[in-house]
């Protein structure tokens, strides 16, 4: 312990060296940037920084795609909460609560909020990265595709809270994503389907461009619809709070802890990162939180849930890196090729031959959260006060945003179209009352759920029961069917109840 | 007063984007005409990030913007052995903007003839890499040898499962041909890098299928050792190793990772690329990256020699199939 403690001391100090200290403030704002603007997501902000770290030391190279990556965890929020656009997947599940919550009067509370979270979640598996790297490492190789599958599935299920009252509509909803999310080229077998002979389709369609339009687009026609009369969420003169207060983040100290574990374990899985992460937190805070029955309506739980597990899976997705050389996502994907294109192999022999490195981006994650919690909160009131131009202004660089980032993914002018029929979509769900999100949901968690099924029932050659019969897809398996059963039983009880009072 | 300016606003805008889209074309006309590359040119790697592919777009990506001075972004378009990556860079224009890694595994989904895409639709540019390719176990696994592995597949046939890229792949030719010897085994597709190495490394299989460069950190740090290579002689970097053919398995097909265009690009643009390729693979920083990722000293072919290449490489391919298929 002391002897970690004295390597951190020194990796602090090689922090404050200039070089490092310049690329982790840079690494911070890029990825605040990366993650403001949709359809540009963080993984793909790492890759186009790639390039230019090849030309680096690996200790500042490191350091600043690090950096990228624990701010991109939090740059999409900002989007999400004042416009209702998620500039990452990994916000989707933070805008249900925090636009709703901005709504009421509060954007600057509900920013608040995600930076705390942010802070505590991250400052969390830092600590847990430093002193168990090794021992949990281990744990990461029990994982194999039951247990991604069940993982997803589970995430999947946060649906239950997002029908806004009606499971069937979030579940119509849902399996449409699920059928968005199926169009192309299957990843197994190679097949083609729903592609009708035409190569747009048989790239399949992307997830970012779905989000983007449903999201993004589908708002600002909303707002079209309504001329533009909006009630302005909130005047920046009224605004008094913005951090919560000890006191309050004391009263759901429960949400805190049980986000940062269940963040850093699933940032530990080999298949998963910060998008499941947040998703399947949300979940469980909408299955067994002390509020639950309010998600969605704008309480903190529901904001601080996904974020705090979002940057808490970077301190996870790095011990599996460093120790054994395995990528557990996309972002560390990349800085595992920085590390390798420096002629540095991650493995258990890292932290002897190379000390000084490892511990140097130790230090810069801790220093790094702080960074960008502090560039946060001094940029909530620039942020909050976009709110005050006229919405037809704002909703004019918001559709800017929007076609940049659908272009972005894949240069495709057909994506732009794809991502004004679902703008459309979204418009018309909004209309009747039909929830968007489980759409949204099942495009992104759509591919991995089936990728990892179709590889289990390979591998286990067709045996179902493995899902139930492996200790951790087991255990998370009876959650996922009990998240399904409660709502059901529920409805059940309150309708005997009413047939008795008659 | 106020609607109106709203309304302005919103034609203003409308009219913008309308004459971006409609310009784009024209624009790409006008600079395509000059000087080629003149722009960037799109690297597509058909694998994700992490992978053997990738690690060399992105080497040669850099090097080659030395040499033809515009940028090759690398793109990673992961999915069905390739087949999604191959399907972007066949909807692009044949104007020489696009370029994809094509390795041994994609082209063998010709020759098992599940492929979306034809080989009269690809034209190969060069050769960067050849390397045979191995069974790999984990350091601790039961089986020390391709002796304790082949007893045991043989007693109880279809329980033993291997690791691959994905069916229709290289690895499903060279696993299907041991299969009609008697050795018979599982094979499990995983299409992303990460999840594959943690296949063996957590044993959820009992081997991985794979070339030695792509796994070098766990080689090093003996997490995984190789138990055969599969080809006519041994690897010399690991003598200990029996090959395929000493073993009575006369299959190699080796991996090799080459570059291709779209069919009907301009035979000079072609001729550029491959003179580029020639010069990125003569340099010294190139050589040290064949040598770490475990390649073969005369990987290189220009645009004429890849092509003899692949195409006898799929005639043998074919052959090793067809004979699994008429058992």
């Amino acid at each position: 312990m002391l002897d970690i403690l004295s390597h951190l001391g020194v990796g602090f100090l090689n922090c404050f060296q200039p070089v490092n200290l310049i690329f982790l403030f840079v690494g911070i704002v890029v990825g605040l940037l990366v993650g403001v603007l949709p359809g540009l997501t963080l993984v793909m902000g790492v890759i186009l920084v790639l390039p230019f770290t090849y030309a680096m030391d690996v200790t500042p190279a490191i350091v600043l795609l690090t950096a990228m990556y624990v701010s991109g965890t939090y740059g999409g929020a900002p989007t999400s909460i004042l416009f209702r656009i998620p500039g990452e997947p990994i916000h989707v599940p933070l805008l249900w609560d925090g636009y709703a919550m901005a709504k009421q009067g509060q954007a600057a509370k509900a920013l608040g909020w995600t930076i705390c979270a942010a802070l505590v979640g991250g400052l969390f598996s830092a600590v847990i990265m430093v002193t168990l790297s090794e021992p949990v490492a281990k744990f990461a190789l029990t994982f194999s595709t039951p247990e991604y599958f069940a993982i997803v599935l589970f995430g999947l299920t946060s649906v239950v809270s997002l029908g806004g009252g009606s499971l069937t509509n979030a579940l119509i909803s849902l399996f449409f994503g699920l059928l968005i999310a199926t169009v192309g080229v299957d990843a197994t077998y190679g097949t083609p389907r729903f592609a009708f002979g035409s190569p747009i389709l048989m790239d399949g369609i992307e997830f970012l461009t779905v989000m983007v339009g449903a999201y993004g687009v589908g708002e600002v026609l909303t707002r079209l619809g309504e001329g533009f009369t909006t009630v302005p969420v909130e005047t920046v003169g009224a605004m008094k709070t913005r951090m919560p207060s000890f006191k309050e983040a004391w009263g759901i100290w429960m949400t805190f802890a049980r986000s940062s574990i269940l963040g850093t374990v699933i940032g530990i899985v080999p298949g998963a990162g910060a998008t499941i992460a947040s998703f399947v937190t949300y979940g469980v805070e909408a299955q067994y939180g002390k509020r639950k029955e309010e998600m969605g309506n704008g309480i903190p739980e529901g904001i601080v849930a996904p974020q705090a597990a979002a940057t808490a899976s970077v301190g996870g997705a790095l011990i599996p890196l460093l120790t054994l050389g395995i990528p557990g996502s996309g972002a560390t994907a990349v800085i595992l090729g920085a590390f390798l294109l420096h002629g540095i192999q991650p493995g258990p022999q890292i932290f002897i031959t190379s000390t000084a490195m490892v511990y140097t981006v130790f230090a810069s994650m801790f220093l790094g959260i702080i960074l960008m919690s502090v560039v946060g909160y001094i940029a909530i009131k620039p942020l909050v006060k976009i709110l005050d131009f006229p919405e037809s202004v704002v909703s004019t660089f918001i559709m800017l945003l929007c076609f940049i980032g659908a272009f972005s993914i894949r240069n495709s002018i057909s994506d732009l179209w794809l991502m004004v029929a679902f703008g459309v979509v979204g418009y018309v769900f909004e209309k009747i009352k039909f929830p968007i999100a489980p759409m949204v949901l099942g495009t992104i968690l759509g591919p991995l759920a089936e990728s990892s099924f179709m590889t289990t029932m390979i591998s286990f050659q067709n045996d179902w029961t493995i899902f139930f019969s492996r200790p951790i897809s087991g255990i998370v398996m009876v959650l996922t069917v009990i998240a399904l059963i409660l709502p059901l039983m529920k409805k059940y009880r309150k309708i005997r109840h009413m047939k008795k009072a008659t | 007063m106020r609607k109106n300016m709203q309304k302005h606003l919103v034609m203003v805008m409308a009219l913008t984007f309308a004459a971006a889209m409609l310009a784009s074309p024209f624009l790409n006309e006008a600079t395509a005409q000059d000087k080629y590359p003149s722009r960037a040119v799109e690297y597509i790697v058909p694998w994700g990030p992490g992978g053997g592919a990738d690690q060399l777009a992105r080497k040669t990506g850099v090097l080659l913007e030395k040499v033809l001075n515009v940028p090759f972004p690398v793109i990673d378009v992961p999915g069905a052995t390739g087949g999604t990556g191959i399907t972007k860079l066949l909807a692009a224009p044949a104007d020489g903007q696009s370029i994809a890694i094509y390795i041994a595994d994609s082209h063998a989904v010709l020759a098992t003839s599940t492929a979306s895409w034809k080989m009269t639709d690809i034209m190969p540019v060069a050769r960067l890499m050849l390397g045979p390719s191995f069974l790999f176990v984990a350091e601790n696994s039961r089986f020390k040898s391709w002796a304790d592995f082949e007893k045991e597949a043989k007693a109880k046939p279809g329980t033993l499962k291997v690791a691959t890229l994905g069916f229709g792949s290289v690895d499903d030719i060279t696993l299907t041909f041991l299969e009609s010897k008697g050795v018979k085994v599982i094979q499990v597709p995983y299409s992303k890098p990460s999840e594959r190495y943690v296949s063996v490394l957590g044993t959820h299989v009992d081997a991985l299928y794979e070339q030695a460069g792509d796994v070098r950190q766990y080689i090093t740090s003996k997490q995984i050792k190789p138990i055969v290579v599969f080809g006519s002689q041994r690897f010399p970097a690991f003598k200990d190793v029996p090959c395929s053919k000493e073993l009575g398995y006369d299959v190699g097909l080796p991996q090799f990772r080459a570059i291709i265009a779209k069919a009907g690009t301009d035979p000079k643009k072609i001729k550029v690329l491959s003179d580029a390729f020639g010069k990125v693979a003569a340099t010294p920083e190139f050589k040290a990256f064949l040598e770490e990722q475990y390649a073969t000293a005369d990987s290189f072919m220009n645009h004429e020699e890849c092509t003899k290449f692949i195409l006898s490489e799929l005639d043998s391919m074919n052959k090793t199939w067809g004979s699994k298929k008429k058992k």
